[in-house]
């Protein structure tokens, strides 16, 4: 099966073509399950390869390369034809990572066949979710990162267009452009990574790349600077802190689509790079720390923001940005697998989450917690998956999000003190405002008895793939940790020995520092990579026990302070802390800061006309007219001193000349003539038109 | 037979016989100007199969004294730097003709002096004789005159004289820097560019920075490079819509490409000497020029200025010194010239029916006219170096090559790239997305003459981006003798 894993993203792709120009736009057409189909097949092949990865029947990586195109270039003065190889690289993560993004993509598809069931543009919608994914999977295939980069460029223009999707009206058409532009903020530090790369190591393909740090070539300075380049990538994509402001907008798009964006494609996009090259990292400390700095800041930022909003959507986007953190986190102390782990089960609550808010939106047709409540008993399905959910995202012991989050904390307990009692008060706070977002659309009574009265419980084509994805949600954790499965498939790259020990970036390194002694990718080093991975896997004991009680302690405490309908006691709070309230509810301010950003750019645009107009083409067309009539002046003013008087002696000298010329031009050569003719016309014209 | 001599002067024999015909008989007046630069077209396409991708040689070679006493040939030939150009002139051409079935005023002069233009710009890339490209770059410039100062816009008197004495002015000094050549080899004096590059390592190195700057001075003015850009927003605004797609998808190419076919090979030290700063110049045209295109509000002199910008990746790459740099340039011409062209003829068309090309002017248009929206989106995408379209594969072996010579200033490069995907999604937002503007709410979406003209570069956008291998087989042997010697 893995033999055709290049099927995989061209499948999807080829089905968005057909949908896209195949297909005449009509709101009952079937179009949508060319998509759908796609997908399955997608799934499948998937599914087979990770089951056969899982069962040890094919060796990972697998790598299978074609020529693409090659193109001249030189390095160190030397040139030589440079192949560009396409092609595919499945290694552990890629291939839990195709299934989940074909899984949440399939999901998100057949539920949309029902949301979107009376838009006007419905074959465009399903084009562009297909081409998204199509761009997602071509980004986790490829053995090779400038195809990677242009896959997730790619992605970049299906979010414009999935979160700008209905653009008549003035707020996704801004929030689609601040998305492009945000991501492509973070994209030139990718694009500069990737162009520092190819300087260094000749080549783009992944394997090649590891094979040249692994010999010690690449100095830790140069490793750093493209490690913070890449990461500068990762932040736009994966929403990190200070970029993560075009997510929480990028809910203007249909609600299916946010539910893509937030778990299957694009923010798991930057997680995924940086774990696709994460033996850059290793090999630069720094970076690794920064990445980790990056993530606490992203996490607990996200997550105070959560704190205050009466928007569902944007509570959950606000959580996404939150999550991801905690993966950049873990990455950024050395918890390759832990981060990889949580991208996987956070992709299943989190699209279930976001599904099951589209499947209340679609009921009470506001965004509005506070026009919610008491749900429960007119949507029972979306209640109990949506449950579910927040139980694997507070992180319930038993729950996919338990066993995950439980493994990152574990890691930066090791790793680093400060940011883990961070990282463990924003996990409370997850806990906090995931249950506040519960009771206030759910619990106790309803708020607005218009809108309650029209709730209803949505068809089974939404309320399916929640109960799917509910259950994966529940157990996937558990499936995953069982005899160590997603430490053999999310098994930790290694490198070569080549910083010096003391360099060694963080405590996780360090606790396996012998294993860098042996050659990279040796079976005795993965082992015993392993063994210490296993480690740091768990918290002390007592911190292992505690932690479920803290977090029924904050689910206990969004109780006390959001149960019944005028939920007084948040409200007195709210008054209380006013500045903190309105500090989150601008978004720290950054919003304001990127607009101000956007001012000044245009000022300098500005500027840069003016100058151009002014400036420029006054002196360099303007002042080039007068300098020729200066010269022209001064021209004259010497003919009328001297030259006249010695044109006695240059009547000689001419004379002189015409013999001279009349021995070059021979007789009867006619176009020599003319040669003459147009030259001296040339300059005649040019002196006199200028003058 | 002499292919080179068939493909660049069957346009001059069509604009002989369209002198023949009587004005008033329009269609035959077209119908010559097709046939003609279809001929050279298909004669240029019927070489591709002949052409050796395997030699960094000169092919398809005609040489014929001209002016012996002076050593003047006519030489022509190409190889893998100038043939794509050549390609991308003869085709450029017949979509300019496409679009030119519009002009409805003094049509026999109009395609009379299209075809002299077509005649000048193949030659100035077959040209190997420094006179004969001397020649033949003068010749672009009496028809651009007239096609901008006849047919153009409200000032176009104004921006064809600029144009005409800016390049002049350019071109006198190049002519200073041939003869000088001409009189600096050794005897017998030759203008064979050929010859004369064997000669350089004769040629001291003042000599040679005198000479680099004489040319340069006439081919940054054609570039256009920074700080002698500003004849071309004004040319382009006033330009007729299938001038301005000639004007930047094949005339602006001919300063980049006589900057490595000349500047490079006949002047090397100077060039040398030179990249410090032409790596500053490129930067200023990248940054500046995306910075001074995001202050427009006219759609037109928004992609004129982005021209600026895009031309600074050519040089870029140039300044790298790297063969990759060098292939990025001149995929970065091909791709620019597809792209932009196919920008001016769509703004073409909102202009024709509108009357404007205010940017705010208009709004929420991609519901009236889903596929002229589909294809500006999808040029505008390419022009802001989306990956998968022509114009990212250009711009980032550009970057790639400068990169390697070049850390900081690439860097700062970058700014340029996000500077141009920012006017450019400004110009979608304000034209195409929000809420319909009532007052253009009967506007047709496009004809199938406009169709034909735009489907082709939007095709061949796609195909470039996603399979770069066929233009890049054209050129990777020529590029990769192009340091070592």
């Amino acid at each position: 099966m893995i033999e055709h894993a290049y099927l995989i993203p061209l499948i999807p792709f080829a089905a968005s073509l057909i949908m896209m120009f195949g297909a005449k736009e009509d709101p009952h057409s079937p179009v949508a399950w060319i998509g759908i189909g796609a997908m399955t097949i997608c799934l499948g092949l998937s599914v087979s390869i990770l089951a056969a990865a899982a069962g040890g029947q094919i060796p990972l990586p697998y790598e299978h390369n074609w020529h693409w195109f090659s193109f001249a270039a030189s390095i160190g003065g030397k040139s030589f034809l440079y192949d560009m190889p396409i092609g595919v690289l499945i290694d552990g993560p890629a291939a839990v990572l195709l299934v989940v993004v074909t899984l949440v993509s399939l999901m998100v598809q057949i539920y949309s066949v029902a949301y979107m069931h009376e838009d006007t543009r419905y074959k465009r919608y399903f084009a562009f979710v297909s081409f998204f994914t199509a761009s997602m999977l071509g980004l986790v295939v490829s053995s090779n990162i400038l195809v990677g980069f242009m896959s997730w460029e790619l992605m970049g223009l299906s979010s414009y267009l999935l979160i700008g999707f209905w653009f008549e009206k003035d707020g996704p058409t801004e929030a689609q452009k601040k998305a492009f532009m945000t991501t492509k903020l973070g994209d030139s530090g990718l694009y500069l990574a990737l162009l520092f790369i190819f300087a260094k190591v000749g080549s783009f393909q992944i394997t090649q790349i590891h094979q040249f740090i692994n010999n010690g070539y690449m100095t830790g300075t140069v490793a750093t600077v493209i490690a913070i380049g890449i990461l500068f990538g990762a932040m736009g994509k994966s929403a990190q802190f200070p970029l993560f402001i075009w997510l929480p907008d990028a809910m203007e798009g249909p609600t299916p689509g946010s539910a893509l964006i937030h778990a299957a494609t694009m923010v798991a996009a930057g997680i995924f790079v940086v774990a696709r090259l994460y033996f850059i990292f290793l090999a630069a400390p720094d970076a690794m720390l920064v990445a980790a700095w990056i993530g606490c800041i992203t996490a607990f930022m996200a997550a105070a923001m959560a704190l205050v909003s009466y928007d569902i959507k944007r509570v959950l986007a606000f959580s996404t940005v939150s999550q991801l953190g905690f993966m950049m986190c873990a990455l950024g102390v050395g918890g390759y697998t832990s981060g990889l782990f949580h991208l996987t089960t956070h992709a299943f609550f989190k699209a279930l989450l976001f599904l099951g808010a589209g499947s209340v939106i679609h009921s009470v047709h506001t965004n509005d917690m506070r026009l919610m409540g008491g749900l429960s008993k007119k949507m029972p399905i979306t209640f109990v998956t949506m449950g579910a959910a927040i139980l694997a995202i507070a992180g319930i012991p038993g729950t996919s999000g338990y066993y995950s989050k439980d493994m990152i904390l574990a890691n930066i307990y090791y790793a680093n003190q400060p940011i883990f009692w961070i990282m463990l008060g924003t996990a409370l706070m997850t806990a906090f405002y995931m249950s506040r977002l519960f009771i206030l659309t759910f619990w106790g009574d309803d708020r607005d008895h218009e809108k309650h009265h029209h709730a209803h419980e949505s068809p089974f084509l939404i309320t399916g793939p929640l109960v799917l994805l509910a259950f994966l949600s529940l157990v996937s954790g558990y499936m995953l940790n069982r005899d160590d499965l997603v430490y053999r498939l999310l098994a930790k790259p290694t490198i070569s020995a080549q910083a010096p020990a003391g360099h060694a970036p963080v405590h996780a390194e360090a606790a396996s520092a012998d294993a860098h002694a042996a050659p990279a990718l040796s079976a005795a080093a993965a082992e015993h990579a392993e063994g210490g991975a296993h480690h740091e896997g768990h918290l002390p004991h007592w911190l292992h026990l505690a932690l479920p009680f803290l977090v029924l302690g904050s689910i206990g405490l969004a109780f006390t302070l959001y149960k019944g309908p005028r939920y007084a006691l948040a409200d007195g709070l709210k008054s209380t802390f006013a500045p903190a309230f309105h500090l989150l509810d601008r978004r720290w301010f950054l919003d304001d800061a990127f607009d101000l950003l956007v001012v000044f750019c245009d000022k300098v645009a500005a500027v840069a006309f003016w100058i151009d107009a002014n400036v420029v083409d006054r002196v360099f067309v303007d002042g080039w007219g007068l300098l020729t009539r200066v010269f022209a002046e001064i021209s004259n003013l010497i003919d009328a001193l001297f030259v006249d008087r010695t044109v006695d002696g240059f009547g000689g000298l001419s004379l002189d000349l015409g013999v001279g010329l009349r021995g070059l031009v021979k007789e009867g050569q006619v176009q020599e003539y003319l040669m003459y003719v147009a030259i001296a016309f040339s300059l005649a014209a040019t002196l006199i038109l200028t003058r | 037979m002499n292919m080179l001599t068939v493909v660049t002067f069957a346009p001059l024999l069509g604009a002989l016989i369209i002198l023949c015909l009587p004005k008033e008989k329009v269609k035959a007046i077209q119908t010559v100007a097709f046939i003609f630069a279809g001929i050279s077209m298909i004669a240029s396409l019927a070489m591709l199969p002949g052409f050796d991708r395997g030699t960094p040689d000169m092919q398809f070679i005609e040489r014929y004294a001209w002016i012996p006493s002076f050593g003047v040939q006519y030489f022509m030939g190409v190889d893998g730097l100038s043939f794509p150009l050549v390609l991308l002139t003869t085709f450029m051409c017949v979509i300019g003709l496409i679009a030119s079935l519009g002009i409805e005023n003094r049509v026999k002069e109009y395609f009379f002096w299209f075809l002299v233009l077509e005649v000048g710009m193949i030659g100035v890339f077959c040209a190997l004789d420094l006179i004969l490209f001397y020649v033949f770059w003068e010749l672009t410039l009496v028809p651009m005159y007239f096609l901008i100062g006849v047919w153009g816009g409200p000032r176009k008197e104004f921006a064809a004289i600029k144009f005409f004495l800016y390049t002049l002015t350019g071109s006198v000094f190049m002519l200073l820097a041939i003869l000088a050549l001409y009189f600096a080899g050794t005897a017998p004096h030759t203008f064979d560019m050929l010859e004369l590059a064997k000669m350089t390592g004769g040629w001291s190195k003042n000599f040679q920075i005198l000479v680099f700057l004489g040319l340069y001075f006439g081919m940054a003015i054609k570039i256009p490079a920074f700080p002698f850009h500003t004849w071309l927003p004004l040319a382009h605004v006033e330009a007729p819509t299938p001038i301005s797609v000639i004007l930047a998808a094949v005339l602006l190419k001919m300063g980049v490409y006589g900057l490595l076919r000349i500047c490079l090979s006949l002047t090397p030290v100077g060039f040398q000497w030179f990249l410090p700063a032409l790596v500053v110049i490129a930067v200023i045209n990248i940054v500046y020029g995306a910075l001074c295109a995001m202050a427009q509000t006219d759609m037109k002199k928004m992609v004129a200025y982005s021209s600026v910008n895009h031309m600074g990746y050519c040089l870029l790459g140039i300044a790298g010194m790297t063969t990759a740099g060098f292939t990025g340039a001149v995929f970065q011409m091909l791709s620019h010239g597809i792209i932009t062209g196919a920008l001016f003829l769509l703004v073409g068309v909102i202009y024709d029916r509108a009357h404007t090309r205010d940017i705010s002017a208009f709004g929420g248009l991609a519901v009236k006219l889903p596929v002229f929206a589909g294809l500006m989106s999808l040029t505008a995408f390419a022009s802001l170096g989306l990956p998968g379209l022509a114009g990212f594969i250009g711009e980032f072996l550009c970057f790639l090559g400068a990169f390697q010579t070049w850390k900081l200033a690439a860097a700062i490069s970058v700014l340029g790239i996000i500077a141009t995907a920012a006017f450019f999604l400004r110009m979608l937002q304000k034209v195409f997305l929000g809420k319909l503007n009532e007052k253009w709410a009967d506007l047709p979406d496009m004809t199938t003459r406009e169709l034909v003209s735009v489907v082709p570069l939007a095709i061949l956008t796609v195909l470039f981006g996603v399979y770069p291998k066929w233009p890049l087989d054209l050129m990777n042997k020529t590029i990769e003798h192009m340091l070592g010697k």
